[in-house]
């Protein structure tokens, strides 16, 4: 038996680089401006799902977003990251503990502005492959839901998220922008009435990209931290410590909008590859 | 009750879901944006073979299946209940005709098979992937007839009926494959 070398075939990292430039280009042509973030953070997450890898004393992040978000303060109206994120206890064909991702933020629009940026972006990138994006279509939440479950949508949110996972993401085939998530699954997204101005972009049952209208809340992020919190000891987890200059920062946010995109899966679709590890070097 | 959790997942490990024996033929890790991770699994019923969908929110622990295969000998019919001997140990065992359905028109006496035992009681028997078996009965074949991929019906075995080439004629002996329904491999060479 040959070793394995670890290594996707040599026109998939062609490919790949070719993407990542376009990537770049496009950020680039349209003024974003490419900000450095640090990898090695005091606090790597929000979310209470989220498992960040300890180093030392500090932890990897699991995005860039709070770096970022902090950067959002100081008026640059439009910057963007690509680099690594770090996940523990994530591991499948659309997950690795190390990813490669995509988050850029844009000042004085809210997501409905990043939903036009990301559909210019992936076009721009489908077509330095010769390729097309399809036709996008734009559902609620909650029409997703009803329209794709296969069993009566139950009460509990848990139990709502096993119908998202089982019958309806597998649905999400064409490009499909999925619009005001339930204001509890809010993250760090402006909550207007019982929904959050959030949306993901799904495309072959996979979930592409995830954008915010930024909260610009202090004290509701604090709220959301302390949730959060508590959820986490409810589990028997540590909680994420609480960023107080990021807490600080959002009290002088301009209105924002911001997204995250998994470049490895936005590799993996465009190749048709089976999964984001055959999009990597492995480790 | 010893358990699985979701994260020691993987294919072939048997567990309990409700309450009925079944083995992991599929799993994988999903993660919706902003919600609890989950597993999804495919799920061969060791009793009937039918596969089902199951999906387990991470850090859910599931009974681990109490099962066992068992090599045994088909020995005789005796209404319902088909026996069936341990070579190792000896031991008789009469199965019921109900958990063998697809199973029992390939049974021929002497026929070596595996057993599962689940709680100490059978619950479903895998045949030799291939079988030789006599034909006991189809159409003459037409003399002279080499048409390619022509094929006829014949009826072997226990009252199994599969598809063969218009040459093969009553009384011989074919090697069939029993996990593609038993699917016509070639004459035997005996």
């Amino acid at each position: 038996m040959p070793i394995s070398m670890g290594l996707p075939p040599a026109r998939v990292l062609r490919d790949r680089a070719r993407i990542l430039a376009a990537l770049r280009g496009w950020m680039q042509h349209n003024g974003f401006l490419e900000v450095q973030v640090p990898i090695a953070v005091q606090s790597g997450a929000l979310e209470e799902y989220l498992e960040p890898l300890p180093l030392g004393e500090l932890q990897l992040h699991t995005s860039p977003e709070f770096a970022l978000k902090r950067v959002l303060s100081i008026g640059l109206g439009r910057i963007y990251w690509m680099g690594p994120c770090f996940r523990a206890e994530e591991l499948g064909p659309h997950h690795g503990t190390e990813f490669t991702m995509l988050e850029w933020y844009r000042i004085g629009c809210g997501y409905q502005g990043i939903a036009e940026d990301l559909l210019a972006l992936l076009a721009c990138i489908a077509s330095s492959l010769g390729q097309t994006l399809p036709d996008v279509e734009r559902l609620t939440w909650n029409e997703a839901l009803h329209r794709h479950a296969r069993v009566a949508i139950p009460s509990d949110p848990d139990e709502q998220m096993r119908v998202w996972v089982n019958d309806v993401e597998p649905q999400l085939q064409s490009p499909t922008l999925v619009i005001d998530y339930p204001a509890r699954d809010a993250a760090f997204s402006t909550i207007r009435g019982q929904v959050a101005e959030r949306f993901e972009f799904y495309w072959q049952g996979v979930e592409l990209a995830n954008a915010f209208t930024e909260l610009l809340d202090p004290q509701e992020l604090r709220a959301r931290w302390a949730a959060s919190a508590a959820t986490r000891q409810a589990m028997g987890r540590a909680p994420h410590p609480e960023d107080e200059r990021l807490v600080q920062a959002v009290a002088s946010h301009p209105y924002a909008g911001g997204i995250a995109l998994g470049v490895d899966r936005l590799v993996m679709l465009l190749l048709g590859l089976e999964n984001i590890h055959q999009a990597r070097i492995q480790a | 009750m010893a358990t699985y959790s979701t994260s020691e997942f993987k294919n072939g490990i048997k567990i309990l879901v409700d309450n009925q024996p079944f083995q992991m033929v599929y799993f994988q890790f999903v993660k919706p944006g902003k919600g609890t991770a989950f597993t999804r699994t495919k799920l061969k019923s060791l009793i009937n073979g039918s596969v089902i969908e199951r999906t387990f929110r991470s850090g859910e622990k599931v009974e681990i299946a109490d099962c066992e295969e068992v090599t045994m000998q088909y020995m005789y019919q005796d209404g319902d209940m088909y026996n069936f001997m341990n070579m190792e140990s000896y031991d008789q065992l009469a199965i019921p005709e109900n958990i063998m359905e697809y199973e029992l028109k390939w049974l021929l006496e002497g026929m070596e098979v595996e057993v599962m035992m689940y709680n100490a009681r059978p619950v479903g028997i895998s045949l030799p992937h291939f079988v030789d078996a006599e034909i006991t009965y189809t159409e003459p074949g037409i003399k002279g007839n080499t048409a390619t991929g022509a094929s006829k019906p014949a009826t072997v075995a226990n009252g199994a009926v599969v598809q063969v080439p218009l040459f093969i004629e009553q009384g011989e002996v074919i090697k069939c494959d029993t996990r593609e329904g038993g699917k016509y491999m070639n004459r035997s060479k005996e």
